[in-house]
C-alpha cells in the first residue's frame, strides 16, 4: 500500500518568502552539499533532501527534522554549491523561522536561544552565564551530560581558561538594544517575517 | 601599521592566551592596535538563526560605526567575528537599500556608518601589511626542524574565496609557519570543521570532528599544532582528554593559536607565550628550543 502524499503547495511559498528563501528555487539537486556537509551523517535528511521535503509540501517532517540544527556554518556547501545557493545562509532564515513557530524542542535551538539572550542582556557573552542558562533551560538529563563533562571544565578552571566574573555590559547596552529592535521591525515589514 | 582591534568575546574568555600573545607579537612586529571602543558582541554564529540575518548584520554593524571616526582598517583574530563583520562591510560598500536601511536602524542610537573601513583578518595582516620578511627578520629562535601542522579552520578561507587565501586548502598560515623557520606538514584536513558549539549540545561530534584532523596532522608527523580560531583552539585543546576516553588516540597534540608560536620564535618573555592556559602542555614539543614551563 502506497502511502497517500499529503501535499501542502503553499509550503514552498512561505519558505521562499524567508529573507534568503528565494534562493532555494536555484536549487538542481546535484548533491554537492550532501558531499561536502561536515555533519551530514548526523543529519536526518541532508540540504538537497531538505530542500526536496520542502518541495513536496511534507512541513511536518520539514521541521521535525535535525537538518538545520546540525549546520555547523563551516561554509563548505556554500564555497562550493554550483548554482551559488548561500546555504548557510538560507539554514539561518530556517532556524530562525522554526524557533518562531515554536519548533524549538531541540538542544541547539535552546542554546541558540541562550545564547542570544546573553548578546542583548549585556552587549557580550559570557560563557559562564551562556552554560548556565542553557543547562537551567534543558533541564536534568543535559545538566547530567554536562556532569559527564565534569574533567574537561576542571582543566580549563586549573588552566585559567574560565572567567567566573562575567564582563561588563557594555555602555551603549540601551542603545545597541534599540538598534537591534529597529531592525527586527524593519525586517517584519520587508518580508513579513 | 595601526589598526582598530576588534577582541570579540572569546578573548576575555577562554581565548586569554590569543589576546596575551597577540598583543606582545603585534608590539615586537610595531602595529599599533587601538581597540574599538564599547564594542558589542558579533553574533558569532548563532545570531542569525535566532532572528536572521538582517538583524544579526545590523548588530554587528554597529562596531564599525564605532570604528569608523579613527579611519583606521579593523583587525579581527577570530574567525565568526571576521565573517561576520567582513560580510556585513561589503554589504555596505555594495547594497545601497541595504546601508540605507542599516543606517536607519542603527540611527536608532545616533549612529551611522558610510562603509569607508577595511576589515582584515590577522593571517591576511600577517602576510600581506607585515610581510613574511619583517616576520623573519624578527625571529631569533628559528623553529628549525619542528613539524607544525597549520589548521586555519573553515570560516576564515571560505568567507571571500579566492579573494582571501584557497577557500579549501589555504596557504597563508603554513607561510607564517615557514618564516618562523618551522616546517608545516601536509595536512588535508587543516580547513575541515572542528564541531563548532556542538561541543556544548553534542560533544560527541567535536570529539569525532577532533579525532580526525589531530589523526591527519599526525599522518605527517606533526608534532604541535597552530591556529588562528579561539572555538578551533578550545575544540582540539580543551576536549582532547574527551577524544582520547573515545577514540583510538595515544599521542598527544598542543594546540597553539599561531600568535603563541610567534612569540617562541621571536623569543619573547613567557608571559608573551601564555602558556599557563594551554591545557594540552607544549613544553616537550618545544624542549630542544630551550622552552621550559
Amino acid at each position: 500500500m502506497t502511502e497517500r502524499l499529503k501535499y501542502d503547495a503553499g509550503f514552498a511559498k512561505e519558505i521562499y518568502a524567508l529573507e534568503n528563501g528565494h534562493y532555494i528555487k536555484k536549487c538542481m539537486q546535484c548533491g554537492m552539499c550532501d558531499v561536502s556537509c561536515a555533519t551530514r551523517r548526523e543529519m536526518d535528511f541532508s540540504p538537497r533532501e531538505l530542500f526536496l521535503l520542502m518541495r513536496a509540501g511534507k512541513r511536518e517532517e520539514f521541521f521535525k527534522a535535525n537538518t538545520i540544527w546540525m549546520c555547523s556554518t563551516c561554509l563548505m556547501c556554500k564555497v562550493r554549491c554550483p548554482r551559488g545557493v548561500p546555504l548557510v545562509d538560507v539554514m539561518h532564515d530556517l532556524k530562525s523561522h522554526a524557533i518562531g513557530l515554536g519548533y524549538a524542542d531541540s538542544p541547539q535551538a535552546t542554546f541558540y536561544q541562550a545564547f542570544w539572550q546573553e548578546v542583548m542582556g549585556r552587549g557580550k557573552v559570557f560563557e559562564g552565564g551562556l552554560m548556565a542558562r542553557y543547562y537551567l533551560k534543558r533541564g536534568w538529563s543535559e545538566i547530567r551530560k554536562g556532569f559527564e563533562m565534569r574533567d574537561l571544565g576542571m582543566d580549563m578552571v586549573k588552566h585559567s581558561r574560565i572567567s567566573l566574573k562575567p564582563p561588563r555590559t557594555i555602555k551603549g547596552i540601551k542603545g545597541m538594544q534599540a538598534v537591534v529592535e529597529k531592525a527586527r521591525a524593519q525586517m517584519r515589514k520587508e518580508v513579513g517575517g | 601599521m595601526r589598526y582598530s582591534f576588534y577582541p570579540g568575546c572569546s578573548m576575555e574568555g577562554a581565548a586569554v592566551p590569543y589576546l596575551k600573545s597577540l598583543e606582545a607579537v603585534a608590539g615586537a612586529l610595531g602595529m599599533g592596535i587601538e581597540e574599538i571602543p564599547d564594542w558589542n558582541c558579533c553574533g558569532a554564529t548563532v545570531a542569525s538563526g535566532v532572528v536572521g540575518d538582517y538583524p544579526a548584520q545590523v548588530l554587528a554593524a554597529r562596531n564599525l560605526a564605532l570604528a569608523e571616526p579613527k579611519g583606521l582598517d579593523v583587525l579581527v583574530p577570530c574567525s565568526s567575528c571576521y565573517m561576520n563583520l567582513a560580510l556585513v562591510n561589503r554589504k555596505f560598500l555594495e547594497d545601497d537599500h541595504f546601508r540605507a536601511m542599516a543606517n536607519d536602524a542603527l540611527g536608532a542610537a545616533g549612529l551611522r556608518y558610510n562603509g569607508t573601513l577595511k576589515v582584515r583578518q590577522i593571517i591576511e595582516v600577517l602576510v600581506k601589511d607585515v610581510g613574511l620578511d619583517r616576520i623573519r627578520t624578527k625571529v631569533k629562535k628559528p623553529l628549525t626542524g619542528l613539524r607544525v601542522a597549520g589548521y586555519v579552520g573553515c570560516q576564515t578561507p571560505r568567507v571571500f574565496p579566492w579573494e582571501f587565501d584557497d577557500p579549501e586548502q589555504p596557504v597563508y598560515l603554513d607561510r607564517i609557519i615557514e618564516a618562523l623557520g618551522a616546517t608545516p606538514v601536509k595536512f588535508p584536513m587543516k580547513a575541515r570543521c572542528c564541531g563548532s558549539s556542538h561541543s556544548i549540545t553534542r560533544p560527541e561530534i567535536t570529539t569525532g570532528s577532533g579525532y580526525s584532523i589531530i589523526t591527519c596532522a599526525l599522518e605527517d608527523r606533526a608534532q604541535i599544532m597552530v591556529t588562528p580560531c579561539p572555538m578551533c583552539q578550545m575544540n582540539l585543546d580543551a576536549y582532547q582528554g574527551k577524544v582520547r576516553q573515545h577514540h583510538k588516540l595515544e599521542a598527544s597534540m598542543p594546540v597553539l593559536f599561531i600568535t603563541q608560536l610567534m612569540a617562541v620564535a621571536f623569543d619573547l618573555p613567557p608571559a608573551a607565550w601564555a602558556f599557563k592556559y594551554n591545557i594540552v602542555s607544549p613544553f616537550a614539543a618545544l624542549e630542544r628550543f630551550g622552552i621550559k614551563p
